[in-house]
């Protein structure tokens, strides 16, 4: 793919992972996921808009997310995404290859 | 393919694209604003705070645009470059590939763009489609006259133009130039734009010539004899050997050389300026001398046919103001007045070639698709032989998670670069062999063969077939690959599945397509066989012929007796010369001087006009026949008595007896001909029949008369001198009599050239037609047999193990080679049936082709069956002996 717009301190392909996950819960908008993802890790993953929107697009292309124009709750148009069911495919299959590495890495960290 | 179809629509409204994400970026930073004011922050410094906070836009925007755009490209580049690699390794099959394209896009390439030029191309004039010729033949300028007056009433312009060619003076020496008379509104009426200077106007056309003599040349003309010179205009142009001088006044468009096809004009005149270059012979008031052509250009809305029912109201004006005179015969002058005047379309411009070579073009084209057709079918084999000697490497990458889609893409990429590169060389081929055969269609043609947008049209079509044909083969076999097979057969498969049923197809398609162009190759190499064959009547070997333009040589009419008198001792005179005659015709030019029936025997009465049954005639020395090789069979030839004043005598030859004297004593009669009213002629000898017109015409009744007993003014412009060489000089002497020619008489002007190249010229179409179905032909059945070798070869190794265990349990070799003869076997027969089918069927197309063969030729079918049979065989025998050979112990230790 040769694309590497995620931050570095996150491993490749995570932050698709992350943004689907926020999208499970229903449809948001950019900022939303932001500060979804904001509340939910405990202020610990602060994600910019030039990672967050390359990211989205990714997943535009993919056909795992669909974007529709609506209005905030701050009353304001913005762009909502919603996960389709192969995004929601997707995310299982992510969530559950992401469980492997995890523990993969955390069984070479804890070996002596 | 979503994807793919995805990333179409973000091309289709990418602006919006970029546009719907710069608001949405803005939205985000609105939305900050709103939480950062929430959290007790004055608006501006929350505004300027989210500002910040949001980064570089543009780079994201960019990175955006990239996650669209780089991973199509990607791929396609990947896929380009996977497909290049693939093919580098196989040099030697790609290199069999793209030549056999490249040869196949260019063949077709090449004639199309002649078809194009000669037969499809407009004129590049303004509004060709409301140009009308008038048919059919040529007028005379009285004739030209009667409807200039009419041009504006009945149209919107109409001019004429007569072929010349003209002499060049250059260095001393005059060069023939390809020209034209035309009348003062040519250049207007067609509309087109002088490149540098002006074109010819009506003033230009004056009998009084008020502007001095001009000419107006073409670009290709001015590249080539002024260098591109920007001070052309005002330069002088000397086109008599006598020093007249033009003036150029301008040079025409690039790409505009005349309304001929097949012939450009690079010096045109006005009509006005014919008496000055003709001199006494001019032929512009003379009634009955045909010799230019007619063009009108139709008004607005206005259609031929409406032209013609208004241009024959007109008619009986326009004819009884040029009546020739009828030679006291009423019914020729009737149908003179009747025979209708007739307009037709002519946006593509006029052509004498286009009527010749339509046939022959049309036959070639579809020979040419035909091989295409077969290298398709080839290489559409080849790739999918290549595909399944793939199905290991194309399993695995299915096992490792490629998608069929990546595959099949892969094996497109590869066909389509195939195609391209032969398409590139193809065309460079076509540039160079079109140019060729122009060539062949003979000397005095010239075609302008640009490659413009219908010829890259055309090509690319056949690029985009060619791809999407060759590699659809091999997507079909891919299709069925399972991940992982290749891990477990390892190539143990029993070869008897469907993909050989494909390849199998193919071979028949491409042994019928073969067979079908080897039997025209074989009809048509039989035409010129019998062309060749053909009895002359005269001995060519030993003949230079020399043709003197006497007007060009400025030798006035009441010399021309004494001066090619002359000229004939200077050319006999010449060491290695047996002998040399003159004569009024050149023979085998296809026409001649000729009286169409009028012949009257003794007291008898006029025959009536009648074309289909021409009497031939020429007038030359004695010693003429001598020279010839001709024999005299009874009477005597003429001498020196037969003179002006003398009773006129003339030689009659067989064909002329049998049609008009048959069984009667020939020697002493009397003869009338045509307008040479008064004579009557005694016949004083027979001569045996020769070829006057072409060897195709055969024999035809022909009249010689004395030169010496021709009044001067009866000459023509030209004088033919017949020289024969002692055995083996004949190249000295035709360089020795060129010098001794031009000692005798300085200011002469002529052409010289042995007479087997005549002889050759006359079949010079169907020897082009029978070399190139010849060489299409063999390509063809080249093709067939590769591909019938490679199934063979593919079907052998495939069953290597089987045939390994037959062997083993005691199969013999023979037996084996039958095994595999009996599926070439097949394949052979059904492709020979289908072919024998095809060409029984089409073989009728070609027959005005044919010459002394029948279309459904029984020697020619079977000797093709014969050569493919033994082809295909030849094809099957190396794999088959490959077979027979194995051994069984090492096959089966392979396993």
């Amino acid at each position: 793919m040769g694309l590497t717009n995620t931050p570095s301190d996150l491993l490749p392909g995570t932050l698709e992972l992350l943004i689907l996950k926020a999208l499970a819960s229903g449809a948001k908008h950019g900022y939303a996921i932001v500060e979804h993802l904001r509340l939910a890790s405990d202020d610990i993953l602060n994600i910019g808009e030039s990672a967050l929107y390359p990211a989205l697009q990714r997943l535009l292309f993919n056909g795992w997310v669909k974007a529709e124009w609506g209005t905030s709750e701050n009353n304001r148009r913005a762009r909502f995404y919603t996960l389709t069911a192969a995004g929601r495919r997707q995310l299982a299959a992510e969530r559950a290859e992401f469980d492997r590495m995890v523990g993969a890495i955390q069984r070479v960290l804890a070996s002596t | 393919m979503s994807a793919f179809l995805r990333y179409l629509l973000y091309l289709l409204r990418r602006s919006d694209h970029d546009a719907e994400l710069r608001e949405e970026i803005e939205s985000h930073r609105a939305h900050r604003q709103d939480a950062l004011e929430k959290n007790g922050i004055a608006t501006p410094a929350a505004a300027w705070a989210s500002r910040r906070a949001m980064g570089n836009v543009t780079l994201a925007i960019e990175d955006v645009r990239d996650v669209w755009i780089l991973r199509v490209l990607d791929s396609a580049r990947q896929d380009v470059r996977d497909a290049a690699r693939g093919l580098r390794k196989s040099a030697g099959f790609s290199a069999v590939v793209i030549g056999t394209l490249a040869l196949g896009i260019g063949a077709n390439t090449a004639l199309f763009s002649i078809f194009n030029s000669l037969i499809v191309r407009q004129l590049p004039v303004r509004d060709p489609d409301s140009l009308a010729l008038l048919t059919s033949g040529s007028w005379s300028y009285p004739v030209w006259q009667q409807i200039k007056a009419y041009e504006t009433d009945l149209f919107d312009g109409a001019f004429a133009w007569s072929r010349e060619s003209f002499d060049l003076v250059q260095g001393g020496r005059p060069v023939p130039v390809d020209g034209a008379f035309v009348s003062g509104r040519f250049f207007d009426v067609l509309a087109v734009q002088a490149f540098r200077g002006r074109m010819l106007t009506p003033s230009d056309d004056r009998a009084a010539l008020p502007n001095g003599p001009v000419a107006v040349i073409s670009y290709r003309f001015w590249r080539q004899q002024f260098v591109g010179a920007d001070d052309v205009v005002g330069r002088q142009l000397t086109l008599h050997p006598q020093g007249l001088s033009f003036t150029i006044v301008g040079v025409m468009a690039p790409g505009f050389s005349g309304v001929d096809v097949g012939r450009m004009a690079d010096v045109m005149l006005p009509f006005a300026a014919e008496p000055i270059l003709r001199g006494r012979e001019s032929v512009l008031d003379v009634v009955g001398q045909s010799w230019l052509e007619i063009m009108v250009r139709l008004k607005p809305g206005q259609s031929v046919e409406h032209a013609n029912a208004t241009l024959r109201s007109v008619q009986p004006q326009i004819r009884a103001a040029v009546m020739p005179g009828f030679r006291g015969d009423p019914a020729f002058g009737k149908r003179y007045l009747t025979r209708p005047l007739t307009l037709a379309p002519a946006a593509a411009g006029a052509s004498r070639l286009r009527t010749q070579f339509q046939t022959p073009l049309f036959v070639m084209v579809v020979a040419v698709g035909l091989v295409l057709l077969v290298a398709c079918a080839n290489i559409a084999s080849l790739l999918l032989a290549r595909a399944l000697a793939r199905r290991g490497e194309f399993s695995v990458r299915l096992a490792l998670g490629g998608s069929r889609w990546r595959l099949a893409r892969l094996l497109f990429a590869e066909s389509l670069l195939l195609a391209l590169t032969g398409a590139g060389l193809g065309l460079l081929f076509a540039k160079w062999s079109s140019g060729f055969l122009v060539q062949q269609l003979g000397s005095t043609v010239a075609l302008d063969l640009p490659l413009d947008w219908r010829v890259l049209v055309f090509t690319a079509t056949l690029t985009c077939l060619c791809a999407i044909s060759a590699g659809m083969a091999p997507m079909v076999g891919v299709k069925s690959v399972a991940p992982g097979e290749a891990l477990k057969d390892a190539g143990r498969a029993v070869a008897a599945d469907r993909r050989f049923a494909v390849r199998g197809a193919l071979v028949v398609a491409q042994v019928a397509v073969s067979f079908v162009l080897v039997i025209a190759a074989g009809l048509f190499l039989r035409t010129f066989a019998s062309l060749s064959r053909l009895p002359l009547g005269f001995a060519p070997e030993p003949l230079v012929l020399v043709q003197v333009n006497l007007l060009a040589s400025g030798i006035p009419p009441e010399e021309r007796t004494a001066r090619v008198a002359r000229l004939r001792d200077a050319a006999a005179a010449t060491p290695g010369v047996r002998s040399a005659s003159a004569s009024a015709v050149r023979l085998l030019t296809g026409g001649g001087w000729f009286s169409n029936n009028r012949v009257a025997v003794g007291d008898g009465p006029m025959l009536p006009e009648d074309n289909r049954k021409r009497v031939w005639r020429n007038a030359i020395t004695p010693g003429w026949f001598e020279t010839m090789g001709m024999t005299l069979l009874s009477g005597r030839d003429f001498d020196d008595r037969d003179r002006i004043g003398s009773p006129p005598v003339a030689v009659v030859n067989e064909a002329f007896i049998r049609r008009y004297l048959p069984a009667q004593q020939v020697i002493g009669r009397s003869l009338r001909v045509d307008v040479d009213s008064g004579l009557r002629y005694e016949i004083v000898g027979v001569v045996a029949d020769a070829v006057y017109t072409t060897p195709r015409d055969g024999m035809l009744p022909t009249l010689y008369v004395s030169l010496a007993q021709r009044q001067p003014q009866e000459w023509g412009s030209n004088a033919v001198l017949t020289i024969k060489a002692m055995p083996g000089r004949r190249a000295l002497v035709e360089r020795d009599v060129a010098t001794a020619l031009t000692k005798a008489e300085p200011t002469v002007v002529f052409t010289s050239r042995t007479f087997d190249q005549m002889v050759d010229a006359t079949a010079a179409q169907e020897r082009l037609i029978a070399m190139m179905s010849g060489f299409f032909g063999a390509l063809a059945m080249l093709l067939a047999a590769l591909g019938l070798y490679g199934i063979v070869a593919h079907a052998v190794s495939a069953r290597r193990t089987e045939i390994g265990l037959r062997m083993a349990l005691g199969a013999r070799p023979a037996g084996i080679a039958r095994l595999v003869f009996r599926r070439v076997g097949v394949l052979i027969v059904t492709g020979l049936v289908l072919g024998v089918a095809g060409s029984w069927w089409a073989a009728k197309l070609i027959t005005p082709l044919l010459f002394q063969v029948e279309a459904r030729d029984p020697i020619t079918f079977s000797g093709t069956v014969a050569v493919l049979v033994g082809v295909g065989a030849l094809a099957a025998w190396v794999p088959a002996r490959r077979a027979a050979r194995l051994d069984p112990a090492t096959v089966l230790r392979e396993g």
